[in-house]
Order: C-alpha cells, then structure tokens, then sequence
C-alpha cells in the first residue's frame, strides 16, 4: 500500500508540445483516485509517466518516499488495466494470470493457490484454460484485472478499463472494479473521460484540461461546487447562463459567499467563486436544481422565459426555455409534475441560490 | 533532460541496424551513383557513352514498352480472374485456389526453359506443328515470348491485389447505387471500380518494375530484342574490373525508372485510398448450363496454361535426353542420376547460402520492422528509408554494386560464399520488413506493456509475448523469402564465381549450351526445395503463405 506523489511534473513532446505542464498531486494511500477529461487532456499520459512507460522531461514521481522518476517500468511493482484488455491471445487464462507470478520466480504450488484465488475474486472460476479470444469483452477485463491483482503491486492503473464494454457490462465491471478495490485497499489511479464512472467509482477527482488539474476534489464537491465552467459543463449537465456580476467583485469574496448577476435585466442571487475582477460573469445551474412555475407566479429569485421545446422522458421531463435575451435553458422536472406546460406557454424559472453559483466567464 | 537507460537496448539496436545497412546497402549504392559520373579511361563518362550509342536508347525505350505491355496484359488477366472468381461459383471454381501456387514456387528461368521446351525453335509444340500441319510459328525468342511468358509469371500478383480488394468491398454500396436507379452492371462499374482501382493500380505499378527489372525472362527469350536488363548485364561481363562507367549508368537509369514508379505509386495509391468499412461481401453467385460450363472451361484452360511450366518440369526431368536432343515419350532417371550423383554441387550451394541467407534476412526484418514501428527514434524514419532501397534496384543492379564495392579494400567478399549470401539477404529482406511490419500493426502496443508492468525487462517481453504472435507471419515470411531466395538468378549471376554455383545459375548455363534433359532435371529439384516448404507451412502448420 502506497501513496502516491507527484511534483512539478512536465512532459514535453518532441514538437515542443507540454502535454503535461508543471503539475503537483498528491493520492493518498488506498484510495481510488481519478484522472478525469476530454481526450487530449494528458490524463493518460499522466498515468504512463505513473507507470513509468514515457519518461518526465521534469519533476518526480514518488511511491511513498520511494523516488521512481528514473526506475524502468518493470521494477516498479504496478499492476495496469488496459483499456483493450491486452491479454495474451496465446496463453491460458491460467497463464495469462500466472505470467506476472512466473518472473518473479515464484514456486508452482503457490502461483496455482494464488492464480485460482484472484480468479475467484473476479468471478472467473473455472475459465482457467480458456485461452482469451474464447471471452466475451467483459470477462476478458476481469482476467487482466486478476492479473493485475494477482502480483499485489503497490498501485493499481487502470487505463480507460470500461471504455471498449458495452453499457451493461459497463456497470457489472465497474461494480467488480469498486468491491475489489475497496477489499484490497490499493491505491488506484483510473483515467476515464466518462464523468459518471468518474462520480460512482471514486474517492477524489482530478479533472483535468490541457495539462493542468482543473479542480481537485470529491465527486460531491466536484459536482456540487464546480470551480469553473469547464468543470461545470464537463461533469453532468449544466446551464451556463452569461451575465454581469453585480455587488462585490468576484475577485473579493471569499468562498461560501453570495453575489448578485444581471441576467435579461433581472437581478439573481447565487453562490460566488473566487476568481478575476471581471463584472462579466456565468451562472451556472443544473437542470435539476431549476422550478419551473407558471408565469403569475414569479417568485423570489426567479427569470420570465417560455418554453421552447418539451420532451417526455419518463422518469423526467425536460424543458427547453427561452429567456427574454434569446439564451436557453435546460429545466428537468422530475416525478409526476405539478405542473405540466406547453410549447410557448409563458413561465418562470426558479432558481435555488445555494445550488446554482457564479463563475468568471 | 536528464535520461535514465540511456542509451537504451533500443538504440543501441538502431544504431547497429543503420550501420548494417550503412555499409552493405547505402555504401554500394552510392558508390554505383558515383562511380556513373566518373571519367573512364578514354575521358567519356558513362552517360556520354550511353547517349552516344544508339543501342542503349532503344533498349531503354524497348524495356518501357515491354513493360507497358506486360502490366497491360497481367492487369487484364488479374483483373477479369479475381473478379470472376469473387462473384460466381462455377464448376472447377477450387483449382482457381492453386494458381498462384504454380507461378510462385516455379522460378522465372525454369519457366522461360520450359517455354522454350514447347514453343522454342525445336520446341515439342513448334516442331508437332510443322510436321503434321506444315505449318510454321513466328519465331518464339523477341516480343512474343517475352510477353506471353512475362504475362502468364506476373498476372498472379494483379490477381491477388484485386481479389483482396474485392473481397473487402462492401456490397451494400452497391446495392445503394441501385437504390438510387442506377443499373446493376452500370452501379458495379460506378461504384466497385473507383474502390478497387487503388489496389489494381498498386499492383500494376509494382508488374511494371519487375518487368523492367527482370532479367531471367529477358535473356533467355529477349533474342534479338534489346533491353536494359540485359545489356546492363552484358556491360558488366564484358568490361569487368576495366571500365565500370558505363555498367554504373546502365544500372543508374534503371534505377531512376524503378524509383520514378515507386514515386508514382505513392502518389496515386496515398492519394486515393479509401477508408471501407467493413460492411458485407457479395455472395458469389451460381453460373448453371453452358454460362457456368463455358466459364468453367475457360478458367480451366487458363489454369492449365499457367501450370504448364510446372508439368513440363515434370516430364522433361524424366525424359531421355542425348545431348540437346530430348527425346520425348521415352523416360529415364538419366538426368535427375546424372545431377544429383555427378554434379549435386549447386544443389548443396544453394542449400546453404539459401538457409543462410533466410535466417539472417528473417532477423534483419524482424528487428527492422520492430524498432520502425514499435519503438520509434530519431535514427528509426532512415533505417526504415534505407530498409526500401533494394525494392528499386533490380537484381542485376544490385549485385554490380555490391561487386563493385566489395571487389577490392578492407572489406573484400569477391568470389567467397559471403557475397553470394549478402547478395541473397539484400535483395529479399526488404519483403520480409513489410510482411512482418503488417503484423506487428496489428499487435497492440498494450500487450507488451502489459508484460513489462508484470515485471518483465523489456527485451525479454518482446521475446516472450511479441515474438510468439508474430510466429505465424514469420513462418510464412520465412517461407516467402526461401522460396524468392532460392529462386534468384539476376543478382547471383552477377557477384558468383566458380564453384559458387546455384541451381539456377546452373540451369542458366546449361540451357546456354543447350542442354535441356539436365536443366529439366535441376528444375525439378528446385521446384521441390520450393514447393515442399510452401505445402508444409500451408497445409500442416495452416498457415497462410500469400
């Protein structure tokens, strides 16, 4: 068991391309820690200098208080999830779990127990010599995650390991992924772009964008206080509704505090971000977090608009409403509604001040 | 930037693979190229003398329109019989299978003996003719042999090309140019061809260099037809050691042709290459009656046509012979007793240089095509350049450079055992690099990060998982370069020297002096050191070898 710790780390390719640019992270021993983004973010690159296959062109990378920065990949005792599996299409089930066992010159009696012991774990009992292209997709995640598993590395990495699954077996696997992790207590890094994966399976959150951590921390905080309105648009869906922040200058409030934006004309209390001193600002509100009342009713802390477009869904029904300067927004109402409103019926949009908040544009 | 492994097992590997090439590939190159420019001894340059003789001007415009006629021929009778053999069933339709099989393990110099065995001056068919019909071929040797001959060894590759491609067309396209009123032949024509045309063209282009490049065919049936082959090849006998200029400029132009092509194909094929999703194949459709029995006919006589060098191998090995004389209808071991009790020594040479030779050009391509694909450095985009430069050198040119170079200096191989192998390695390893860099495309870099991330060294991951994978591609690599290796006349012809002799040298000779019934005899052997690897790869190992 080991944390994991990274300093000023950059990775520039050959083209002078800083895929990684000077990044600080600490993961704590045990817990599963996410890389989370759109392709191109360098998360995965991130993970491939953890494992040791792309060498930094500076900062560190340390096990503990183990340097690893300079040690090959085969010496650093990680076990790695592929997003294709990568299994052995040649060898066994048995061997394919066994292979990691067999170089460290381990004795036969002990790689049979502990071969059959992690295939129990996963559930892959009794497939021991089946050889790979025999497997469906997810049994052959399982296999690589015993394999993984099966030499007790330090860390476990895990490469988009959902990715190539379709969306049952997603959720089967991703179950697996979290009992397992949770039992053995390894440290784990796992790189997604999938935000709802990213949610269910971890402890903290590292979003990433262009090479940076755009904001660190749990799935709640992540989602419930996105730092920005990348964050915000990248995890779950959110309105980003542009207006001018008036009252105190966003750069000046502290965290936890409210600010006032001017949206179509109307005044909005939210909660605000630090950030520039910039009167141009977003609110950002989930679908979920917005009441959608009749128009006579126009409450405290509430926009006139008029419904756009309506879809039944359901478990829900989302809204698409018009503001009065032309932007839209998305309102999702769940259950069996109090309300139910037509295309172009005039209405008016709630919103929460605790759960909606105010970022620099 | 501060590195760690340095310098890594990897690089260490290129650097020694670059030098490899260095000096046995680009050296001999350059110097060729050079030696082109330099003065001879009357203070003409080579490419003086070769504006000045009308000669070499026709043989270089002979060579080009040989090999238009050629790729003209080949392409219509690959074409036609891929497409056909793609989209109907007829009866006899599963010989078709072994077409490819009967010009591949038959070398070009066996078969342009066997050519002349039947249509030559005193061929069996020449000969049958004139007495029982008095009537009176054209003469074989010139322009009618050589396309004829050339046509029936070259279409194979046309025909593998496109069948591959028609196989991998999407029938539903088709079906959506119909959809939208166009006529089923009228839809085919619109929509497969442009498709297909990458792959045919491709192929062509690759007929049209061989064409140029070959020198087997040339000589034996060219007659008095001038081409650049084979004058090339001429130069080099009649002024060796003297004046090489003239050799170096012959062999320069023919390079300039090659690489031209080569050029071109790049061109036109990278241009137009079309992604096809994997859709649905065509079902072939069932030709019944006289449709299906007049087409099975006439594939029937065309698979016979092209495995008529191999029959004819066959029986001729066993015919009595006196002299040049056969004397057909009667059998005897005399040959094959003769050849192989008497004389086995270029069956013995070419045993040895040939597995020789396949070992070393199996691990140049396979160490080649791995550094090139999978752990790419800065040194790696010029092996991989180097690694293609044989593809534009025919044999003939290769081997007067590596004569020229090795001949005398620090590192003098004339004459030894050494060369013969250098020659064969050089002239074959570059297919071996593309056969083993289209597998290793498809084993994902992950399978061996794998094994590395389980606490295996990198080079023993490549040995223990990569290696393994690619086994079935390179025994059939394998299998591929013996065959090609084995079959080799053009290169070896120029750098052999007594004693050296392989069986195809050997043929080359004997047929010179008209000795037809030991030819046959060593054709056949050769034959079977060809055909018994390829059976062996594909019907007990069942691994696919074209």
């Amino acid at each position: 068991m080991t944390s994991i710790s990274i300093n000023d780390l950059s990775v520039t390719y050959g083209s002078g391309i800083q895929v990684i640019d000077h990044l600080h992270l600490e993961i704590e021993e045990g817990s599963f820690f996410t890389l989370l983004g759109p392709s191109g973010c360098g998360k995965t690159t991130l993970l491939r200098v953890i494992a040791g296959f792309i060498e930094p062109s500076a900062g560190q990378v340390h096990f503990g208080n183990i340097d690893m920065t300079r040690l090959p990949a085969h010496q650093r005792g990680i076990g790695m999830v592929f997003q294709d599996y990568a299994l052995f299409p040649d060898k066994t089930v048995f061997d394919n779990v066994a292979y990691g066992l067999r170089a460290r010159k381990i004795d036969g009696p002990t790689i049979t127990r502990k071969v059959g012991e992690y295939l129990e774990r996963v559930g892959m009992q009794g497939f021991a010599e089946r050889y790979p292209p025999a497997l469906s997709g997810g049994q052959r995640q399982r296999v690589a995650l015993a394999r993984a598993l099966v030499i007790e590395p330090r860390v476990l990495l895990m490469d988009e390991p959902l990715s190539n699954l379709d969306s049952k077996l997603r959720l089967q696997i991703r179950s697996a992924i979290a009992d397992l992790q949770r039992e053995i207590g390894i440290t784990t890094v796992f790189v997604t772009h999938d935000q709802e994966e990213a949610l269910a399976l971890s402890d903290q959150i590292a979003l990433m964008k262009k090479g940076r951590i755009e904001q660190l921390g749990s799935p709640q905080e992540i989602y419930q206080r996105p730092a920005s309105a990348y964050v915000a648009d990248f995890i779950g869906a959110a309105n980003l509704i542009q207006g001018e922040v008036q009252g105190p200058p966003l750069a000046a409030v502290g965290p936890a505090s409210e600010v006032a934006i001017r949206i179509a004309g109307q005044d909005l209390r939210a909660q605000a971000t630090p950030g520039q001193a910039l009167s141009l600002g977003c609110l950002i509100a989930r679908p979920e977090n917005i009441q959608l009342l009749p128009a006579e009713h126009a409450p405290h802390n509430s926009l006139p608009g008029q419904v756009w477009r309506k879809q039944y869904l359901g478990h829900k029904t989302s809204y698409s409403i018009e503001l009065a300067d032309q932007q839209q927004v998305a309102v999702d109402c769940f259950g069996p509604a109090r309300h139910e409103f037509a295309c172009g019926q005039a209405v008016c949009l709630q919103f929460d001040a605790q759960s909606s908040r105010v970022v620099p544009r | 930037m501060k590195r760690s492994f340095l310098p890594s097992i990897w690089t260490l590997l290129s650097l020694l693979a670059l030098a490899l090439l260095a000096v046995f590939l680009l050296w001999p190159l350059l110097n060729l190229l050079g030696t082109s420019l330099a003065l001879s001894g009357d203070g003409q340059s080579g490419w003086a003398q070769l504006i000045d003789d009308p000669k070499y001007l026709r043989a270089l415009g002979n060579t080009l329109l040989l090999g238009a006629a050629v790729t003209l021929c080949a392409s219509v009778l690959g074409v036609s019989l891929a497409y056909v053999t793609a989209r109907f069933d007829f009866p006899g339709k599963p010989w078709v299978a072994i077409l490819p099989l009967c010009t591949l393990v038959v070398p070009e110099v066996i078969v342009s003996q066997t050519w002349l065995m039947i249509l030559g001056n005193n061929g069996v068919l020449t000969l049958w003719l004139d007495q029982h019909l008095r009537l009176r071929l054209p003469s074989f040797y010139g322009w009618p042999g050589l396309v004829l001959v050339m046509s029936l060894v070259y279409y194979t590759y046309i025909y593998l090309g496109t069948l591959a491609a028609i196989r991998g067309f999407d029938v539903q396209l088709e079906e959506a140019a119909q959809s939208l009123g166009t006529a089923p032949g009228h839809a085919r024509l619109q929509v497969m061809l442009p498709l297909i045309m990458p792959a045919v063209l491709a192929s062509a282009l690759l007929v049209f260099t061989l064409v140029v490049g070959n020198f087997a065919i040339a000589t034996l049936l060219g007659g008095r037809v001038q081409l650049l082959s084979v004058l090339t090849y001429l130069s080099f006998i009649s002024e060796m050691g003297t004046n090489p200029a003239l050799q170096s400029s012959l062999a320069s132009v023919s390079i300039a042709i090659v690489a031209g092509v080569l050029f071109l194909q790049r061109y036109l094929v990278g241009r137009k290459r079309y992604e096809l999703v994997q859709g649905r194949s065509a079902p072939s459709r069932k030709l019944r009656g006289v449709p299906g029995l007049l087409l099975g006919a006439a594939i029937g006589g065309f698979i016979l046509l092209s495995s008529l060098p191999l029959l004819t191998v066959l029986v001729s090995a066993f015919t009595e012979s006196r002299g040049p004389v056969m004397q057909w209808g009667s059998f005897s071991l005399q040959n094959l007793s003769r050849v192989l009790l008497r004389s086995p020594e270029p069956i013995l040479n070419t045993l040895l240089y040939g597995c020789i030779a396949t070992l070393i050009s199996l691990v140049l391509s396979v160490l080649i095509s791995y550094l090139v694909i999978k752990k790419k450095n800065l040194l790696t985009p010029l092996i991989d350049y180097i690694a293609m430069l044989p593809m534009a050198m025919s044999g003939t040119v290769l081997g007067i450079a590596l004569v020229m170079t090795f001949n005398t200096g620090w590192l003098a191989l004339s004459g030894s055992a050494a060369i013969m192998v250098l020659v064969f390695v050089i002239r074959r390893f570059p297919f071996g690099v593309r056969s083993a860099s289209s597998t290793l495309y498809n084993i994902p870099n992950s399978i061996e990060e794998a094994s590395i991330s389980l606490g295996v060294a990198p080079l023993r991951s490549f040995i223990k998982v990569v290696l393994p994978l690619m086994a079935p591609a390179i025994a059939a690599a394998a299998v591929l370069t013996w065959t090609t290796i084995v079959a080799e006349l053009s290169a070896s012809l120029v750098v052999y020297s007594a004693g050296r002799e392989t069986i195809t040298i050997q043929v080359f000779r004997l047929i010179e002096t008209g000795l037809q019934g030991q030819a046959a005899a060593y054709g056949l052997i050769l034959v079977l050191m060809t055909l018994v690897p390829v059976l062996f790869c594909s019907l007990v190992l069942r691994i696919k070898v074209f």
